[in-house]
């Protein structure tokens, strides 16, 4: 259900409450839209101007004339804790974004003291203020404080210089440590009210309203002036429009006025036109929202609906108006509390889903800030984290972890219509394979045979081919391999006979030799013979012998001695 | 309904006819039919008053039954087709299914221990996770469901991954099964909602997860490892009453305690200078045995002990990795994170760096130099899972990690300068960097800027095209000034084919798409969060030519929308906004950008007394009014439609607001300007302000148009002039003095050039009754 949600407290005063309900009440929770009822109310509570935080689990009431500080829960809807402080608390403000862990106070004496509810740290400034701290706000980013003081000087502090633990190389030296920044000194009287941009980038604005009857916007990243706006009488609260494209001043008197920053058509921002910088402008008087009574007294506080074009004003009567900001009228009386309605604060309606601004973790009860001196500043080495610094929060789920973005199998078929297709796919397959499995040892339930049979048939022929396919590649395979084995011992054979054959062929060379060697002996043999008889015969004639008879005795001779040698000559021929 | 009633009884048909074993094939249609029957499936039955009505109760009747009886078939292909069925319909039915999901749930978790394919007893497991987180929103079915069945499903889960000895409460894990991820997720779902159901089972479950985390040898893959992190970390929820708190915070404590443990071992071949801020751990050191092998024994956490440097670098990358989970899963209530303990924590790991120029470490002399080389290139992986758990850290904290911001960027640094040469080193450097600088960025010192130059120039490289190619080609030229032996290491390639270069260049972007994402997102959150004054011109300038150069729309936006701010004596200060008009013509950032419609129309009750108009009308208003805003430059407080909150959204009983009113506001607002300050040459020509103002914005159309392009030629002026929002808000520059006359010049035209289109559909609108307006709004309209 969507519904918008205002939270006024009021300032205690002498006047008994109309209705029951509102008795001791100090802090309302008012359901504005869809229907205009009392949702909630914490009690005992009497707080100024600017003395009101709302975080989205606690709501902090720094009680007027005292030094105390009420908190109490949203989720619980009692006071959790009463904080005692060593000054008289002014103002105070959340810090630390969407969470708001960080609680802003700005004491009589002109400092500012920085809680962080979640770790009970405490972290108190310099007194740059001289005189009482009464309006401070924080940027969207968390990382300036803006603090207005009756001294009428707008101090500018770095959120992150006074919380870190490390303070960053020393850029601001000069300065002692926890001082302001930067310091807006353009307002001559006491500051009222400041209020700051929406813009989370470095050309934001501040508006601050003093009683010196003007309203100043300036620049709070370089304090230069963007605008002043000379007011009829002396602003005592402020409120901007979403967008930044207007803002809101309640008077003394209860009359609102809007204040344009679009009046002229200048394509160029009107508040970045360095042109008009320099000369204050004058509303129109006509932009003065008068309102129903003269009755209604101061309105204290401003606040805006969610789509901007509702005004909430809290006055010193009790009641709390609403202006249609489009017509510049009043439109109706929200609520009535009879005490002062000193702190007005419109909640971002719920019902409408935004994922990043889900908070990702509560803190259901804050830490009080601690006083012991582990924790204060410079009792440890500097730049070190204390190791008992601890952060209480209840970290919750969230929707859409950014590093779980992968999902896995299991997130994925968890949220599925039934399962993935993937998943389905394996199941498929692990069942077949099962099945083969199954089939072959028992339970082939003949019952089913239908459609699935003619593809489990093509599949087992299928397989029986392939068997086939591979039985005929072994055979083959081992013809091959019979195959290249008889070849290579039929090499093997042919090489012994190749290396026979050598050897056969050396000894018939030797042979041969050996017969052309015993030729040549036999024909020398034979000459010697023949000379021999020659030799004979002729000696034979000489002594007058018959030479022939000489000669057939020694062929008779030679005959008997040579019979084996014609023999050898035979074979060899 | 129809519809849905035949197809249910397709599905009982289907279901009841074709034969079991065939049915996994029908499995997926029937399932899709049964979704779609969602309707029918989740009406109230006593709702179910007519005949056909009661004929669909019969089916759903069948239905039910048949997969009560498929679930205990005996085949598995019908157990399997009856999971998948049981969770399409509980899915489709919701209540009115989940109320009699019981012999279901008896079914399935029978499945469990039957010897059914893997597949099969996974989804089981799914199925009954779904039924009992679907059931967790309905007390009494949890009541009937959920707290009988649950027991059984965790023992039968328990069961398959694990075995239990007798008479001990603990469980030894299973080797090798195939269900240990999906029983630990489903554990996982269930455990922070059922904690009560959960609580005996705590022990058992705990000594799997411990064998599971802390095994070393055979790790296990790292989606088990997670999911057991996780569910370890989710074991505090089943903490008896109130204690879950104290739980978390103890099992953090120890797990803090034993990475210490494990990095005094890991860490011994040097000589560590870290000294903890908590004076318990500075006496925590033990004498080690250095002869041995590195090694520990059962640490806090109860983890089996290890041995090996591998193995303890890995035990320390898993516990740093846990402790990243205990501060970024859900908690049951209040947690006390020890922010501090754990910044010790990661200042001791991420103080010893591999040595480079400037820092160098102390060895240990005791330990060998194998070891310490070893541990040294090991380095890179322990300070990655550190600065992960860092950026857990600060994901966790968000605005409140501002305190120690400061500390946790110095701790990166250390680790960027001496490791940047490691990829997943600048990664996740990179991605911790742009977190911190969204949540400290803005007040952010010019020294805290600087210290970030080196990391913002190293993503710079690493987002454009590698160069070396382009670098080999430029040596080509002059190859005789090389000497010889440096010619011999050039690229070969380089010379070759100048095509293959471009190809293989978009192939390397599209590598380490992490890196790339993780350096881009580092750009855009430099220049969107820090001050961009104190970034140095030079810096500037090298990171929009990388934008330019990759096309970085994000990175192109923040570097037009924080323009570097003018300095005196240095002329303009440029700005890449025509990069972006070429690049993103189509954008809407770009459009809403270049060609403001600020400030938009807006809302005005209703009461202002203008005559009703019927509804046809309405309609074409609706249509004419959207793109409309363009020429509202005149003052916004006026009768203009918004979208209103309340009005359609609301259930209000208001005053009625409608709509119909815009164009009569418009009509005012087109007549507002013209009567007062109005474009000069449209001023005089229209006697009567009604219907000729629309001519008027439509004439000046043709007339200013040389006064821009006159004004454009210049070279600088083309940027200029179109960087309207962004050069003015830049400051006093030496320009912006100088410049009205070309912005005067070119108002109109830029007017122009948004209202042709509307003055197209002013022209349409022409008969619209004439105006009825209200005597005091009037008024004020005619006074500005």
């Amino acid at each position: 259900m969507l519904s918008e949600c205002f939270i006024a407290s009021t300032l205690a005063s002498s006047k008994a409450p109309a209705s029951a309900s509102l008795r001791d009440v100090g802090v309302c929770v008012h359901e504005f839209q869809p229907t205009l009822n009392l949702r909630s109310t914490f009690k005992k509570s009497s707080t100024a101007a600017n003395c009101l935080a709302v975080s989205p689990s606690h709501v902090f009431a720094a009680q007027s004339e005292k030094a105390i500080v009420h908190v109490y829960s949203r989720e619980k809807g009692n006071q959790e804790a009463t904080v005692p402080f060593p000054e008289r608390i002014r103002s105070i403000a959340v810090a630390g974004g969407k969470n708001g862990d960080v609680l802003v106070l700005g004491t009589e004496g002109g400092r500012l003291i920085l809680w962080e509810t979640c770790t009970g740290r405490q972290v108190a400034t310099t007194a740059s203020h001289l005189r009482p701290v009464t309006a401070l706000v924080v940027d969207p980013n968390s990382n300036f404080i803006l603090s207005g003081s009756s001294d009428a000087s707008v101090h500018v502090w770095s959120l992150v210089d006074l919380l870190s633990f490390t303070k960053p190389p020393s850029g601001r030296d000069r300065q002692p440590p926890n001082s302001p920044i930067r310091t807006f000194s353009n307002h001559r009287a006491a500051i009222t009210s400041i209020a700051v941009g929406h813009s989370a980038g470095r050309y934001n604005i501040a508006v601050s309203a003093a009683q010196d009857n003007t309203a100043i916007a300036w620049d709070y990243h370089t304090g230069r002036v963007l605008r002043t706006f000379l007011l009829p009488s002396s602003a005592i609260s402020l409120a901007l429009d979403p967008a930044d494209r207007a803002f809101y001043v309640g008077y003394e008197d209860g009359s609102i006025q809007s204040i344009d920053f679009y009046k002229n058509q200048s394509i160029q921002h009107p508040l970045h036109d360095p042109s008009l910088q320099s000369t204050p402008s004058q509303p129109p008087a006509e932009d003065r929202w008068t309102p129903p009574s003269t009755d209604c007294g101061a309105a204290h506080a401003l606040t805006l609906s969610y789509d901007g074009m509702t005004l909430l004003s809290g006055h010193q009567n009790g009641k709390v108006l609403s202006w249609a900001v489009g017509r510049k009228k009043y439109a109706s009386t929200a609520a009535d509390y009879t005490h002062p309605v000193t702190n007005l604060f419109m909640l971002p309606p719920n019902g409408i889903p935004h994922p990043s601004l889900d908070l990702k973790r509560v803190a259901h009860t804050i830490i009080k800030p601690r006083y012991d001196h582990t924790l204060s500043e410079s009792s440890q080495a500097a730049g070190t984290v204390p190791a008992d610094y601890t952060f209480s929060t209840h970290l919750l789920p969230s929707i859409s972890n950014s590093d779980t973005a992968k999902t896995d199998e299991f997130t994925a078929a968890f949220s599925h219509a039934y399962f993935p297709e993937s998943m389905l796919e394996e199941g498929l397959a692990e069942l077949a394979a099962f099945d083969q499995s199954g089939s072959n040892g028992a339970s082939v339930s003949s019952i089913g045979r239908g459609i699935s049979d003619e593809e489990l048939a093509a599949k087992d022929s299928q397989i029986s081919q392939l068997e086939e396919q591979l039985a005929m590649l072994k055979k083959k395979s081992s013809i091959n391999e019979t195959a290249r084995q008889s070849t290579t011992e039929e090499v093997t054979q042919l090489r012994s006979d190749l290396a026979n054959l050598h050897d056969y062929v050396n000894e018939l060379h030797e042979k041969q030799a050996q017969a052309q060697r015993e030729k040549v002996l036999r024909q020398a043999r034979k000459e010697e013979r023949e000379t021999r008889r020659r030799e004979a015969w002729f000696a034979a004639e000489k002594k007058g012998k018959k030479g022939d008879a000489v000669l057939r005795k020694m062929d008779a001779e030679d005959t008997v001695m040579t019979s084996d040698t014609d023999d050898q000559s035979s074979d060899d021929q | 309904m129809a519809y849905m009633s035949m197809s249910l009884h397709a599905v009982n048909h289907r279901l009841t006819n074709v034969p079991v074993k065939h049915l996994p094939h029908f499995a997926s249609s029937i399932a899709t039919s049964i979704s779609n029957c969602g309707e029918l499936l989740s009406t109230p039955q006593s709702q179910k008053a007519g005949k056909a009505d009661s004929d669909n109760a019969v089916q759903v009747h069948k239905l039910m039954t048949r997969l009560g009886s498929l679930l205990q078939d005996r085949t598995y292909e019908g157990r399997w087709t009856a999971i998948v069925l049981v969770k399409a319909l509980v899915e489709a039915g919701q209540w009115e299914i989940l109320r009699g999901c019981e012999p279901f749930v008896r079914g399935l978790i029978s499945i469990l221990a039957k010897s059914d394919p893997v597949s099969t007893k996974k989804m089981c497991i799914i199925t009954l996770a779904r039924i009992f987180h679907l059931t967790y929103q309905y007390p009494t079915l949890v009541r009937e469901i959920t707290t009988p069945a649950l027991p059984g499903f965790i023992t039968a889960a328990l069961n398959l991954i694990s075995v239990k000895p007798s008479s001990e409460p603990i469980r030894r894990l299973k080797p090798n099964t195939p269900f240990v991820e999906v029983v630990l997720q489903a554990f996982g779902e269930l455990i922070a909602r059922h904690p009560t159901i959960f609580r005996p089972f705590t022990s058992q479950i705990h000594s799997i997860l411990q064998t599971i985390i802390g095994s070393t040898s055979p790790t296990f893959p790292e989606p088990v490892l997670d999911i057991a992190q996780k569910l370890f970390i989710s074991l505090h929820n089943c903490a008896p009453k109130n204690t879950g708190g104290e739980e978390w915070k103890s099992a953090c404590r120890m797990t803090i305690t034993s990475v210490h443990a494990a990095s005094s071992y890991v860490l011994r071949a040097i000589l560590e200078q870290w000294e903890s801020v908590d004076p318990s751990l500075r006496q925590m050191s033990q004498p080690q045995n250095y002869s041995q092998e590195v090694g520990n024994g059962p640490d806090a956490l109860g983890l089996s002990s290890w041995q090996g440097l591998n193995a303890g670098v890995n035990r320390l990358v898993v516990l740093l990795r846990m402790l990243s989970g205990f501060v970024g899963t859900a908690t049951a209530s209040t947690v006390t994170i020890p922010v501090g303990a754990i910044l010790d924590l990661t200042a001791r790991l991420n103080m010893v760096t591999v040595p480079s120029g400037d820092s160098d470490i102390q060895a240990n002399p005791q330990i060998g130099r194998a070891e310490r080389e070893h541990l040294l290139t090991e380095l890179p992986r322990i300070h990655v899972a550190c600065i992960k758990l860092l950026l857990h850290l600060v994901n966790a904290l968000e605005t409140s990690a501002i305190s120690v911001a400061q500390t946790i960027l110095e701790q990166a640094l250390w680790i960027f300068r001496a490791e940047k040469f490691n990829r997943e080193v600048r990664t996740a450097v990179y991605d911790l960097v742009s977190v911190l600088l969204t949540q400290i960025g803005p007040s952010m010192t010019k020294q805290s800027v600087s210290s970030l130059t080196g990391i913002i120039r190293t993503s710079c490289h690493d987002l454009l095209p590698p160069t070396g190619n382009q670098a080999a080609a430029v040596d080509k030229p002059d190859p005789k000034s090389k000497n010889k032996s440096n010619q011999t290491t050039v690229n070969a390639d380089s010379f070759l084919n100048p095509g293959l270069k471009q190809v293989r260049q978009t192939s390397s972007s599209s590598s380490f798409p992490c890196l790339k994402r993780a350096a881009s997102e580092l750009l855009v959150a430099a220049l969107a969060h820090a001050p961009t004054e104190f970034i140095s011109p030079a810096l500037r300038a090298e990171i929009d030519r990388t934008i330019i150069l990759t096309s970085d729309k994000n990175a192109m936006l923040s570097s037009v929308l924080n323009p570097f701010p003018a300095m005196q004596g240095r002329g303009v200060g440029t700005s890449i906004l025509p990069f972006l008009a070429r690049s993103y013509p189509a954008e809407t950032e770009v459009e809403c950008l270049i060609r403001p419609r600020m400030p938009v129309l807006m809302n005005a009750p209703a009461t202002n007394g203008f005559a009703p108009i019927d509804e046809d009308e309405d309609d074409e208003v609706e249509t004419a009014t959207a793109p409309q805003p363009a020429p509202a430059a005149s003052g916004f407080l006026k009768n203009t439609p918004t979208p209103s909150l309340h009005h359609d959204m609301m259930d209000v009983e208001v005053t009625p607001r409608p709509t119909l009113q815009s164009k009569r506001s418009y009509t005012e607002d087109v007549e507002a300007p013209a009567s007062a300050p109005a474009p000069a040459p449209a001023a005089p020509t229209f006697p009567s302000p009604g219907s000729q103002s629309k001519k008027a914005r439509f004439e000046p159309e043709t007339a200013p148009q040389p006064a821009l392009d006159a004004a454009s030629p210049a070279t600088f002026t083309g940027t200029a002039a179109i960087s309207v929002p962004s050069s003015s808000i830049a400051g006093p520059t030496p320009v912006a003095t100088s410049k009205p006359t070309i912005s005067s010049a070119k108002q109109p035209s830029a007017l122009q050039s948004t209202s042709t289109t509307e003055a197209a559909e002013d022209d349409s609108d022409d008969e619209m009754p004439s105006l009825n307006i209200d005597p005091d709004t009037d008024d004020e309209e005619d006074d500005e």
